[in-house]
């Protein structure tokens, strides 16, 4: 099992190391394919990983040293269990097909070959989150995706935008990992090891209080990775990077990181329940925020972009009270129908020439079949539909929210199904449905290449079915995780619940159809205030640019031109000016002129006699 | 072998000598095969480390002035012997990369002298011939910001000089006060450092021995507010002295922390510990705050190696093995990557003669090579993991987090501030629309550039992948200044901070009784 | 009349003193700075002299006659600079010595 443990992890990476090798030259096929037949190797092993692991049996391997010094030591040692193989199916499945398709997507571009070199390698880093057996290699994958996130969304870099984006999504995951590194400082000062397994043998011992600052603090890492608020702005400025991009940070390489830390480090947030409950808070708000920013949007990437913050949300509402498994459950089939979503948006981007405003589509139905049905079934698995997949893993969390008596959060995540139908089919009215009004702008849709839709058509295919795997998924995770089945007891509260969550969202869908069928312009909700702090996102990024970023660059512009320049330096040199100044001042003395130079003498004659005699006078007054 | 370390001083400075009689055209190829020898035999050196014992190794010595116990003793242990290996190394390509330089026969001959001194400071166990190559160090660096440097050069090499001198006045002073304790306590005299390290001397002596030499180190560090000179010595000089003064030069100082301050007054260390992680942090962020606003790209790396050397200063004042491992760790990290971001600052600046950032931008598509080595390099310098400056500023920070949370907290800041500052820069030079009409027929590397760059980006990644062969000497001798320590604190809270290592694991000889 | 003791002698060579030290202050003329120099000696001499009687120490005396010596040779080869000086300069003033400037 090792060697399919070592070909998963390293396949990915061996792709980018090819596709490298050709990043200096010109576009070459192979630079593509090569990577995407690897990763499908991956995936294969991860098969076999995964059905080796439903057994119950695990596969942990210790490569080599990495750190090792005091009492430290940290290997490369990497752990396929239940949890990390749901994991790696989930990152190479999605993987496998964003690599197929941007070969396709990417087909026009020149940096084809650079694109594929860092896409694989964002994948080789998750690869070594979702697999490391210790903090420390968490971490290694959790900066990795860091880094190849910045190539990736300012892969463009000839783009202002873009650049700025890349750096803005790396400095804010920086500040998060600052979180998680003092989490792992804590971590190892307190049970003094790394290692997942001893470190949660030993967290019993820990007092709770240290308990739970380690929990905030590796929370305060998942909020970045996952872009939670405050830390949120970066998710929707990264849509500036290629929508493959996109379809991998949301799907499986790098939003999900934050998750898969709650869960995987589950034996500590079950004994600070307090900690989880804030993270739920936060997980139902940001639902909600996220999803209420969707609903006005009109950049077609931002709107998927701001479901995932909002499907996030629900995940850690899952995973702060407990219900970890349902919490890797909805990542699970969010990645599916996300991944597809972006996919599908990949497609009618490139149709219209790469024009993101849903108002200036309408109508692609008839030019984009495939892509159509695609999204259309993603926008379905979204809202939770039954029977795809978004409603076995979402009405989940409904329902576990509901048994922990939790009503406040059930209610803003029920608010926010029914948002989330609605903007997922006003995108899906406003670019299919109605008139044809890109023919106003001059635009000539296509129909993406075939391989690139069947090359979806597997996630369109999981999107629906994922749902079905919902036992067998509960019995093999619930070997590590802590297995809690949450069911409504009460058949006909169950049912009431079931069924009314399914009218209420079906209602939002009809109500989007309605209202953006035919699309018009709203002057007069425009003009609404609530509209407008929706539509600025309100008003964070620029709160953010007005109250940090330029305060950041003024305080440093201060630093170094008034302190450092003018009050360290300066004293540095007036130390110097001291010496220098006093020679100035005293060089005419040695004026050369013999009858001055006699009287200086004469003068210092008479000081020291002055002085010799007072220095007697008081040593008689002294003494006597 | 015996006398490995008096022939790894004394080659470079001999040949240097013969090197005047040496034909000028000529003159290249002996400063490279010299320098190549030397780090050969700096290889050789490491080989015949045994990196299972954590005291002195290659012992050497001759007594000068036995009256006074002056001798010449020579060793090296873990902590000095990669700083020596990379001191050779630097030297040697920096001679072989050598643009064109003018009088380039006084440029290769200096620089074959600097290395005499660099090595002599790292293998001195004697204060005074510590001080010696000390001083003698600021000599060839002087000469070489002062006579190829820029238009201030005269100020800045004159700057660096004095400043740094006067800071090594106060050292000296505290050196013989040091020696005049040894010689009240012992009857003997002694200068010897390995003797000095059996001295238990009472409280107030050390915090006021703990100054003086402070103030030499911290000048040469340099820690904040004594910082200034390094911006004007790295802006004048050319690049192969700023590469030799970022990599090399600057690890004197915390050296001399880990050698002297720590073991020889290990009351007054846990004394000023708080005061010093205060300079440490204000560096880290202040520096990296000065070094975002900063508009020459040299100025960025200059002030950002003023920020790595508080994460150094930070781990060193630790006083644990994981934060001085880490410390020394990261100054061989911290000399690879900056070298190496100074360097490509040359190569640009050989190209357009600027370094403003202004001046440039877009240049990923006109230079790609160049771009993914300078990125590999700022992102070595943020400090992503798998890269060597990852592994020291971890085991830094998480040694320091034993001692305090909240500095521990605000020091940590630097991992974001250092990403704003270095991705801040290479957005500006590297990325965006090539504006300017020179930019775009910029050649990129050439095949002397890469015979410098490959290797350092090779081993800023193989360090950052695979520690072990450098960590593990480093940790051993780590351990035994760390036990020294315990042993010798006099204060009930030095005890409690410095831990104590017999329990948990069996070092069976400090450095202290391998002297005898 | 009053018997003329020690301190009239002192007194004498320190008027004598303090007149040589206002002309070696004042004085601008080399030949002139000469006097004022030989008047420091004597009235350092006549002290000597007065302090030896005084004392009936006879080693005052020689060394009174040892800065007569002195001063003598310092006399001649002064004297002879201050020719050489005259002859290239044509002027024995101060001022045409200041070729040494700070």
């Amino acid at each position: 099992m090792e060697m399919y443990l070592y070909i998963a992890l390293f396949a990915p990476l061996a792709g980018s190391l090819f596709a490298a090798l050709f990043s200096a030259s010109p576009k070459t096929l192979i630079a593509g394919i090569v990577p995407s037949a690897l990763l499908f190797v991956s995936f294969l092993s991860s098969l076999v990983l995964l059905v080796y692991v439903m057994g119950g049996e695990t596969v942990h391997v210790e490569m080599m040293t990495w750190m090792a010094t005091g009492d430290l030591y940290i290997p490369y040692g990497f752990l396929v269990d239940q949890v990390s193989a749901t994991m790696m199916m989930v990152v190479t499945i999605v993987s496998t097909i964003v690599h197929i398709y941007s070969i396709g997507y990417m087909d026009h571009d020149k940096s084809f070959n650079r694109f594929f070199a860092w896409l694989s390698a964002f994948v080789f880093s998750m690869m070594i989150l979702v697999m490391s057996d210790n903090f420390a290699g968490l971490f290694i994958g959790w900066e990795g995706v860091g880094l190849c996130s910045w190539a990736l969304i300012g892969f463009w870099y000839h783009k202002e935008s873009a650049t700025w984006a890349a750096n803005e999504a790396f400095i804010m995951n920086r500040i998060a990992d600052l979180g998680m590194l003092i989490g792992i400082f804590l971590i190892y000062w307190n049970t003094g090891s790394l290692q997942y397994d001893k470190v949660f043998a030993a967290m019993s011992h820990v007092d709770i209080a240290i308990v739970s600052t380690i929990g905030i603090f590796l929370f305060i890492g998942a909020m970045g990775k996952s872009a939670q608020f405050p830390l949120h702005t970066w998710l929707a400025d990264a849509m500036e990077g290629p929508t493959p991009v996109s379809a991998l940070i949301h799907a499986a390489t790098m939003v999900t990181a934050g998750v898969y830390l709650v869960v995987r480090a589950n034996p500590i947030y079950d004994l600070i329940p307090d900690v989880g409950y804030f993270i739920a808070c936060l997980g139902a708000f940001v639902a909600m925020f996220a999803a209420s920013m969707a609903l006005v949007n009109r950049d077609m990437k931002r709107i998927i972009a701001y479901s995932t913050l909002s499907q996030l949300g629900y995940m850690f509402v899952a995973a702060g009270l407990g219900a970890y498994w349902v919490a890797l459950f909805h990542l699970m089939a969010h990645a599916f129908f996300k991944a597809l979503l972006f996919l599908g948006a990949g497609n009618v981007m490139h149709a219209m020439n790469d024009e993101l405003d849903p108002f200036k589509m309408g109508g692609l139905r008839h030019t984009m079949k495939g892509t159509f049905i695609m999204m259309t079934l993603a926008s379905v698995a979204l809202a939770g539909i039954f029977p795809l997949a978004g409603f076995f893993s979402k009405d989940l969390i409904l329902e576990v929210a509901f048994i922990e008596n939790h009503y406040i959060l059930y209610t803003v995540l029920l608010l926010t199904a029914g948002m989330t139908a609605f903007y997922s089919f006003r995108l899906v009215a406003l670019i299919f449905h109605g008139e044809e009004r890109y023919k106003l702008f001059g635009f000539h849709p296509h129909e993406a290449y075939k391989y690139m839709l069947i090359a979806m058509s597997p996630l369109a295919l999981l999107a629906v079915i994922a749902g079905a795997f919902k036992m067998t998924y509960f019995e093999m995770v619930t070997k590590v995780l802590p297995m809690t089945e949450y069911h409504v007891h009460n058949p006909i509260v169950y049912w009431i619940m079931t069924i009314g969550t399914q009218l209420f969202v079906i209602a939002c869908i009809l109500y989007a159809y309605r209202k953006y069928e035919v699309a018009k312009e709203d002057k007069k909700m425009e003009e609404n205030i609530g509209y407008k702090i929706l539509w600025n996102q309100y008003y964070i990024p620029h709160f953010y640019e007005e109250y940090i970023s330029k305060p950041y660059r003024e305080l440093s512009r201060i630093f170094w031109k008034d302190i450092d320049m003018k009050v360290v330096d300066a004293t540095v040199d007036m130390v110097a000016n001291v010496f220098y100044k006093t020679g100035e001042k005293t060089r005419g003395m040695q004026d050369g002129n013999l009858s001055s130079m006699l009287q200086l003498m004469v003068v210092g004659l008479v000081a020291m006699l002055a002085l010799a005699a007072v220095y007697s006078i008081a040593t008689v007054l002294v003494a006597g | 072998m015996d006398s490995i370390l008096t022939i790894l001083i004394f080659f470079p400075a001999v040949a240097g000598v013969l090197g005047f009689v040496v034909h000028k055209d000529s003159i290249r190829a002996y400063g490279i095969s010299v320098a190549a020898i030397e780090f050969a035999l700096s290889l050789v050196l490491w080989m015949g480390y045994d990196p299972n014992v954590s005291g002195m190794q290659f012992m050497e010595s001759i007594p000068l002035i036995p009256e006074f116990g002056i001798s010449y003793l020579l060793g090296v242990d873990g902590i000095s012997l990669f700083i020596i290996v990379m001191a050779s190394f630097f030297t040697m390509i920096g001679i072989a990369t050598l643009g064109e330089t003018k009088r380039i026969k006084d440029m290769i001959i200096t620089l074959l002298f600097l290395q005499m001194t660099m090595i002599g400071v790292f293998a001195s166990l004697d204060a005074i011939l510590f001080y010696v190559f000390w001083e003698l160090s600021l000599v060839p660096m002087l000469y070489i910001i002062g006579a190829w440097g820029g238009p201030l050069r005269i100020y800045a090499s004159v700057k660096f000089f004095l400043y740094t001198f006067t800071g090594s006045l106060v050292m000296l002073v505290g050196m013989l006060f040091m020696a005049y304790f040894y010689q009240q306590a012992t009857g003997v005299w002694s200068f010897s450092l390995l003797e000095w390290y059996r001295l238990i001397l009472p409280e107030n002596y050390q915090l006021w021995l703990f100054a003086a030499f402070f103030f030499g180190f911290a000048i040469k560090v340099p820690m904040f507010p004594f910082h200034t000179w390094l911006p004007y010595a790295h802006g004048q000089a050319p690049t192969i002295g700023s590469v030799l003064l970022a990599a090399v030069l600057l690890k004197m100082g915390t050296y001399a922390f880990v050698r002297f301050s720590l073991p020889l007054f290990p009351d007054a260390s846990v004394f000023f510990m708080m005061p010093i992680a205060v300079l440490a942090i204000i560096m880290i962020i202040y520096t990296a705050m000065v070094a975002y606003a900063q508009e020459d790209l040299k100025q960025v790396i200059a002030y950002s190696s003023v920020s790595h050397m508080g994460v150094i200063i930070l781990g060193t004042f630790a006083l644990n093995v994981e934060g001085i491992a880490g410390s020394v760790f990261l100054m061989i990290g911290h000399g690879i990557v900056s070298g190496a971001l100074f360097y490509l600052v040359g190569v640009i600046y050989d190209r357009r003669h600027t370094k403003m950032m202004r001046e440039f931008g877009g240049l990923a598509s006109v230079m790609p090579r160049y771009a993914t080595i300078f990125g590999i390099m700022v992102m070595a310098s943020v400090g992503l993991p798998l890269t060597i400056n990852f592994v020291g500023e971890f085991l830094s920070l998480l040694g320091f987090y034993k001692q305090s949370h909240i500095m521990t907290l605000l020091a940590g800041i630097a991992i974001i501030v250092g990403a704003i500052y270095m991705l801040a820069a290479y957005k500006k030079v590297f990325f965006g629309e090539v504006t300017k009409e020179e930019n775009k027929k910029l050649p990129d590397v050439n095949k002397r550039e890469m015979f410098a760059l490959i290797p350092l980006t090779v081993i800023a990644l193989w360090l950052g992948i695979y520690p072990k062969p450098i960590l593990e000497p480093i940790s051993n001798s780590t351990e035994s200044i760390v036990q020294l320590m315990h042993d010798k604190a006099i204060t009930q809270e030095a005890k409690e901070r410095i831990p104590n290592l017999v329990d948990e694991m069996s070092i069976s000889r400090t450095s202290t009784q391998e002297a005898h | 009349m009053m018997e003329i003791g020690l301190n009239h002698y002192l007194v004498l060579s320190t008027i004598l003193f303090a007149i040589g030290l206002l002309g070696i202050m004042r004085r601008r003329n080399l030949l002139m700075l000469f006097f004022a120099t030989e008047i420091l000696l004597n009235s350092v001499n006549i002290a000597f002299a007065a302090i030896s009687h005084f004392y009936g120490d006879l080693s005052g005396q020689m060394f009174a006659f040892f800065v007569i010596a002195i001063a003598a040779s310092e006399v001649a080869v002064g004297l002879g600079l201050l020719v050489v000086w005259f002859k290239r300069s044509g002027s024995i003033d101060l001022e045409t010595l200041k070729s040494m400037r700070g």
